[in-house]
């Protein structure tokens, strides 16, 4: 069961634009141009920006996420929901309840 | 076949402007 004050299963999740994204070596490299900071997303961070470019559920991306990854839904939930919040922190993605 | 799971991290790179 996820733990989390702002996301919940329900929540809708989108990507916020107007930002600089680029594959590099694999890894997803983002410029965020509202705060002038470069992140790295890495591998996985990467396919779920990616999954979110279309706004989605919680729900839905974790299912994409079980279908394609050897990981069990516990796990896959509670550190899904955790690199979410930092983008969320980052203001780089928009989250709807 | 499913791919290895790591767990996904956000890096936020001293790069400055």
């Amino acid at each position: 069961m996820i733990n989390s004050q702002t996301i919940s299963v329900e929540s809708i999740v989108g990507q916020v634009e107007g930002n600089i994204v680029s594959d590099m070596g694999g890894e997803k490299v983002m410029l965020s141009i509202s705060n002038g900071k470069y992140y790295n997303l890495g591998e996985i961070g990467g396919v779920i920006w990616d999954a979110i470019q279309q706004p989605l559920s919680f729900s839905e991306l974790i299912d994409n996420l079980l279908n394609e990854y050897q990981v069990d839904r516990e796990t896959c939930e509670q550190q899904v929901l955790t690199f979410l919040e930092m983008l969320l922190e980052e203001e780089i993605i928009l989250i709807r309840s | 076949m499913k791919k290895n799971w790591e767990e996904p991290k956000l890096e936020v790179l001293n790069i400055n402007m």
